[in-house]
C-alpha cells in the first residue's frame, strides 16, 4: 500500500475538522441489556455456559429500546431475575466439567480457600466483568468473601461459585457507568476516561463488554490519542462481534422486540406459523449484515437489493424451493421482493393478526426507518367506519379511504396509507398476491412527492431519500451514546451524514465517523432536572386502534457527572408503545 | 404491429405517426407486472409429500354394519383364553409358545374364531379389473372394489379410527423424515385434464411443515429426493388426469418407505400398485391400492410392534395371518397355486412440495 493512501486511509477515522462543536451527550448510566449480558459472559466464559434467561423489557423511548436502559429502575422482581442468571452461570463456571479451563488454577486442596488461586481467577475474570481493572479494595474483598465461604463450606470452587454469584449481579457488573476526566477542556467538555469510553465503544460496536484488547488499550492510554483510537476502533469493526453489535442495534431500530408479540390468526394465515417467524426476523438479520458488514455495500440498497437469505421454513411462502439450512438466494428480477420492506419480516409485523394494513405498514416505514413522528389520532376519533365488518370493502384501499373522509383523520393518514397501500401486494402474513376478495390490488403510491406504481417504486423512492441515512445516522448516534439526540446535535448529525454521503453510505465508515468524533468521546455536566419540569413525552400511537394510555411515571435518569459522583435527573414519560 | 402502423401512416400525417410510436414505444416500456413463485406446477411436474396414510377400513357407526358380531380379541384375550385353565404351564409352554407363533405362524386352524368384516362396501380400487362374487363396492357405488385385507382388518381395533396402528404410524411417520414417502407429476399440462402424465414415487428426506392450527401441512416445501437407501424405492407409474383426478395404470412392484420409529428401516411392498387422487395445486387426496404380500405384511408388523402395541389394539398377529392367507387373491405362488398376496388400499393424503433431486455426481471411472 502506498504512503498516500496509508495516510489517507488513517485520516480517515481521524476526528475531522469539519466537526462541527458539540458538548457530547451527558454521561449517563445504563442497565445491561440481556443481550449484552448474555453476549459478555459468553465472551468471558465461552459459548459452552448454557443462558436460558430474559431481563425484563426495557422501555422503547424516541425510537429506541437502548435508550430505555438509562430510564430504567431496578426492583426486587428485577433483581431475583438477575440473581437467578449468575447464580446458574457461576454454578456452571466451576462445574467439573468446566472448571478446568475457566478457572486459571487449581488450588492447592479443593476442600480448603486458596486464596491465591481466587486472587487470580477474580483479578482476571472480575476486570472483564466490571470492565476495569478491579482495585485492590475490590479485589481483596471478593477474595476474603471466597475464602471465608470455602473455608465454611470446606469447598474451594463452592467459594468461587458463590462469590462469582454476587460478582455477576454486583452494580458494577449491571449498570453502565460512565465517568469522565477531571478536567473540562478549552469549550467545556470533558472526555471520558478510558474505561468509559471502552464501554461506550464496546456496547455499541460489539454490544458486549470490552474485551482484553480494548481494556489494555485502555489502561496503556491507547484510547487517550487519535492514532490509538484508530488502532483500536478498525480492530473492533473487522471483528466477528460487530455482527452482533449491528444485529442488535438493527433488531432495536426496525423495533423487532414486536416479533415476541406477534401472533397470526392460524385459521387465516395457517401458514403462518412461529417458525416462519423467526425465520423471518433472522432473514432480515443475515441480509443486513451481510450486505452492511460483509459485502459493505450502500446503505439505501438494503431497500431495493433482491439479494437476501433462505430457509425450508419461509420458502413456502415466497413460493419457492428451499435447501437444507439457510442458503444465500436471490429473487428474480421481476420479483416483488425488491428491499426490506418487502422482506416477510417488515409485511407480516406491520399488519393485524388477519388481515394487512397500510396505516401500520405506513407508520413503521414513517417512524422506524425515516425517524419521523405520525400524531396521534384525536382523541374523539370515531374508529365506528373503519372497524365496520360490513365486507363490502373488498380491498384495504376501500376500507382506509374512510381515514380521508374525516378531515381529523386524513391530516394524518395521508402520511401513513399512501406508501403502505403499495405495500397491499402483501397480505397480513407477508404473502404476495394480486386480488383481494376478487379486486384487483391498485399498489399507486407516494412517498414525499415521488409517485410510484407498485412496491418496487417505494423501495427505489425510499432509496433516494434524503431522510433515509440521515436518519440511520441518527439512530446510531443515540444508540452508541445512549440517549436520544437534541435539536442542538443537529448539526453533528448533518455532519455525520455528509460523512456517511462520502464514504458511499457504508456502515463500517460511518461507524468509524461516530466514535472517533469529539462528541462520541465527551460528555458534559449532567443537568438537574426536577421532576416538574419532566420533558412532554414522546407519544406514539398505533392509528387503527386505540391503546390503553399509561399514567405517567416517575422514572430515574441516573446520569454521572463529570466526576465519579453522580447525579441523578428525573424524567416524566409515557410508554410508547 | 408498430411497423404496420407506421407504414400505413401518410406523408401528411408523419408528426401523428410519430407520436403514435412514441406512444407504442412507452407503452411496450411498461416493465411486466411482478410476480412470485410461478405456482405449484413448474416446468411440467408437482410434487406432493405424503402427510396421512390409514389402512382403509370402512367404518360405520359403532361398527354395527361391519362388526355385528363385534372385535377380534387381541394377544391379553387370546393368551387368557388359551392358559387361564389352573393348569401350571412353564414359560416355554405358555408365553414363549405363542410369541413363537407369531414369528413362525401357520395357515394351521385354531380354536379361536376370526371376525372378518361383514357387508359389500369397502374403500379401495378395481385392481383386477373385473367384478368378482368376493368384490366390494365403494362408498360412491363403483363395483369390482379389491380389498380383501380389509375383511381381515375391518374388525381389529388397532386398524380403526382411534386404533394404535391408526395413530402411530401417521405420527411417526410425520416425527421422522426417514420414512417420507414423496411422488412428483411430470409431463403435466394440465392439472384438470391431462391424458398423460408420468408419476413417480421417491424416498424424501425433509421434515413436514406443519401448519398453525397444528392439524394441517403448509403447501410449498420442499423434499430432496433420498437415493440411499438404493433406487428400489423408486417407481415410475404411466397416468392420466380426469376432471381433477389422477388415475394410474397398474405397475408391477413399488416399495415404499414404512418404517415407524427413528431408525427402523420397515417398507411395504405393493404389487399391481394403483393411485386414484384428487389433485389440486397444494394437495392431493385419495387412495392407494395394491396387493401386499401376506408374509412381509405380518413380518413388517411383527418387527415394527411388539406384543405390548398388539395387545392396546387387539391385535392377534399370528389370526391375522391365518387370515390374509384365508383371504390372499392374488400372486398365487407357482407351484403350490396358493395365493401369497391379499389386496389392500390405503386412504392417503398429500402436501404439495417441489421435489429437489440430488446432485448427479459423474463417476470417477468416467472422467
Amino acid at each position: 500500500m502506498g504512503t498516500v493512501a496509508l495516510t489517507s486511509l488513517l485520516l480517515a477515522g481521524c476526528a475531522s475538522k469539519d466537526e462541527p462543536e458539540n458538548p457530547g451527550t451527558p454521561p449517563r448510566v445504563r442497565i445491561i441489556t440481556t443481550q449484552q449480558y448474555l453476549n459478555t459472559v459468553a465472551n468471558v466464559f465461552g459459548s459452552s455456559v448454557n443462558m436460558d434467561m430474559k431481563f425484563p423489557p426495557l422501555r422503547r423511548t424516541d425510537g429506541l429500546l437502548s435508550n430505555g436502559a438509562a430510564l430504567a429502575g431496578v426492583t426486587a422482581g428485577k433483581i431475583e431475575t438477575f440473581q437467578r442468571a449468575a447464580s446458574s452461570i457461576a454454578a456452571q463456571v466451576v462445574s467439573p466439567e468446566r472448571r478446568n479451563y475457566l478457572i486459571p488454577c487449581t488450588p492447592a486442596d479443593e476442600k480448603k480457600a486458596d486464596a491465591e488461586c481466587a486472587t487470580q481467577f477474580f483479578a482476571q475474570t472480575g476486570r472483564l466483568l466490571h470492565r476495569q481493572k478491579l482495585s485492590d479494595e475490590q479485589l481483596n474483598k471478593y477474595v476474603t468473601e471466597a475464602n471465608q465461604a470455602a473455608d465454611q463450606l470446606k469447598d474451594f470452587y463452592a467459594g468461587v461459585e458463590l462469590t462469582l454469584e454476587s460478582m455477576l449481579i454486583s452494580p458494577d457488573v449491571l449498570f453502565i457507568v460512565e465517568t469522565s476526566d477531571e478536567k473540562p477542556n478549552k469549550q467545556g467538555t470533558r472526555k471520558l476516561d478510558a474505561y468509559s469510553l471502552a464501554s461506550r465503544l464496546s456496547f455499541f460496536l460489539w454490544n458486549a463488554g470490552p474485551d482484553d484488547m480494548v481494556l489494555t488499550a485502555a489502561e496503556k492510554g491507547e484510547l487517550d490519542s487519535e492514532r490509538g483510537m484508530q488502532k483500536v476502533v478498525d480492530a473492533m469493526l473487522a471483528s466477528p462481534r460487530l455482527e452482533d453489535g449491528m444485529r442488535a442495534f438493527f433488531d432495536d431500530m426496525l423495533g423487532f422486540d414486536d416479533f415476541d408479540a406477534l401472533s397470526k390468526d392460524p385459521t387465516v394465515y395457517p401458514f403462518f406459523t412461529g417458525a416462519t417467524a423467526a425465520d423471518a426476523r433472522e432473514q432480515t438479520m443475515r441480509t443486513i449484515v451481510d450486505h452492511l458488514i460483509h459485502k459493505q455495500e450502500d446503505y439505501r440498497e438494503l431497500y431495493t437489493t433482491r439479494d437476501t437469505f433462505m430457509s425450508p421454513a419461509l420458502a413456502p411462502l415466497y413460493q419457492i424451493p428451499a435447501s437444507r439450512g439457510w442458503t444465500e438466494y436471490t429473487f428474480p428480477e421481476d420479483s416483488p421482493r425488491q428491499g426490506l420492506l418487502t422482506q416477510v419480516s417488515f409485511v407480516a409485523l406491520r399488519a393485524h393478526p388477519g388481515r394487512s394494513s397500510p396505516t401500520l405498514r405506513g407508520r413503521a416505514l414513517r417512524e422506524r426507518i425515516l425517524c419521523q413522528v405520525v400524531p396521534p389520532p384525536p382523541p374523539n376519533v370515531d374508529f365506528g367506519k373503519l372497524n365496520n365488518p360490513d365486507a363490502h370493502y373488498k380491498t384495504q384501499r376501500e376500507r382506509v379511504a374512510v381515514h380521508l373522509e374525516d378531515p381529523a383523520c386524513a391530516g394524518c393518514h395521508k402520511i401513513t396509507d399512501p406508501m403502505g397501500l403499495a405495500l397491499e401486494s402483501f397480505d397480513g402474513a407477508g404473502r404476495f398476491r394480486t386480488a383481494e376478495n376478487g379486486a384487483t390490488i391498485d399498489t399507486n403510491g407516494e412517498l414525499d412527492g415521488v409517485h410510484f406504481t407498485d412496491v418496487v417504486g417505494l423501495g427505489k423512492a425510499l432509496h433516494d431519500n434524503p431522510a433515509l441515512p440521515s436518519c440511520l445516522v441518527d439512530r446510531l448516534y443515540s444508540y452508541g451514546s445512549g440517549g436520544a439526540a437534541k435539536p442542538s446535535d443537529r448539526p453533528l448529525l448533518k455532519y455525520y451524514t455528509a460523512e456517511f454521503q462520502k464514504a458511499g453510505y457504508k456502515l463500517p465508515d460511518v461507524l468509524r465517523t461516530i466514535v472517533m468524533s469529539d462528541a462520541f468521546q465527551h460528555v458534559t455536566d449532567a443537568k438537574k432536572v426536577s421532576t416538574s419540569e419532566g420533558r412532554a413525552p414522546t407519544e406514539e400511537i398505533v392509528i387503527e386502534e386505540t391503546l390503553p394510555m399509561v399514567p405517567p411515571t416517575t422514572t430515574v435518569d441516573t446520569a454521572a457527572p463529570a466526576t465519579p459522583v453522580q447525579t441523578t435527573a428525573a424524567l416524566t414519560g409515557l410508554d410508547k408503545n | 404491429m408498430k411497423s404496420n402502423a407506421v407504414r400505413t401512416m401518410s406523408i401528411a400525417g408523419s408528426l401523428l405517426a410519430a407520436s403514435v410510436t412514441v406512444a407504442l414505444g412507452t407503452a411496450s416500456a411498461q416493465p411486466a407486472p411482478l410476480q412470485e413463485g410461478g405456482g405449484a406446477l413448474k416446468d411440467r411436474r408437482i410434487g406432493y409429500v405424503l402427510t396421512h396414510k390409514y389402512w382403509a377400513v370402512y367404518e360405520t357407526e359403532g361398527a354395527k354394519t361391519e362388526c355385528p358380531q363385534g372385535f377380534n380379541d387381541g394377544p391379553r384375550e387370546q393368551f387368557k383364553k388359551l392358559f387361564d385353565d389352573g393348569k401350571k404351564r412353564s414359560i416355554v409352554d405358555a408365553q414363549l409358545k405363542r410369541e413363537g407363533e407369531q414369528w413362525h405362524p401357520t395357515t394351521a386352524p385354531e380354536s379361536f374364531v376370526f371376525k372378518e368384516a361383514q357387508g359389500n362396501v369397502s374403500y379401495g380400487l378395481n385392481l383386477d379389473g373385473k367384478i368378482g362374487p368376493e368384490d366390494f363396492t365403494s362408498p360412491e357405488g363403483e363395483k369390482g372394489i379389491d380389498n380383501q385385507l380389509y375383511r381381515v382388518i375391518g374388525c381389529i381395533g388397532h386398524y380403526r379410527t382411534m386404533g394404535t396402528i391408526n395413530h402411530f404410524e401417521n405420527l411417526f411417520m410425520r416425527s421422522y423424515d426417514d420414512a417420507r414417502i414423496v411422488i412428483e407429476l411430470t409431463e403435466v399440462d394440465d392439472l384438470k385434464n391431462d391424458d398423460s402424465v408420468v408419476v413417480t414415487t421417491y424416498r424424501g428426506s425433509d421434515g413436514l411443515l406443519q401448519d398453525a392450527t397444528g392439524e394441517g401441512f403448509i403447501p410449498g416445501g420442499t423434499q430432496r429426493v433420498d437415493l440411499r437407501w438404493g433406487k428400489e424405492y423408486v417407481s415410475k407409474l404411466k397416468g392420466k388426469i380426469v376432471d381433477g383426478v389422477l388415475i394410474t395404470e397398474a405397475a408391477d412392484r413399488v416399495m415404499l418407505p414404512w418404517g415407524v420409529t427413528f431408525g427402523t428401516s420397515g417398507y411395504h411392498v405393493f404389487r399391481g400398485f394403483e393411485l386414484k387422487l384428487k389433485l389440486d395445486p397444494e394437495a392431493a387426496e385419495g387412495l392407494m391400492a395394491g396387493f401386499v404380500d401376506v408374509k412381509a405384511f405380518n413380518h413388517h408388523l411383527n418387527t415394527s410392534w411388539s406384543t405390548h402395541h398388539h395387545s392396546y389394539g387387539q391385535l392377534s398377529s399370528p389370526s391375522q395371518y391365518k387370515a390374509m392367507m384365508r383371504l390372499a387373491d392374488g400372486y398365487p405362488d407357482p407351484k403350490t397355486g396358493q395365493n401369497t398376496a391379499i389386496s389392500s388400499a390405503v386412504k392417503v393424503k398429500f402436501t404439495q412440495v417441489y421435489v429437489q433431486q440430488p446432485e448427479q455426481k459423474e463417476l470417477v471411472s468416467k472422467q
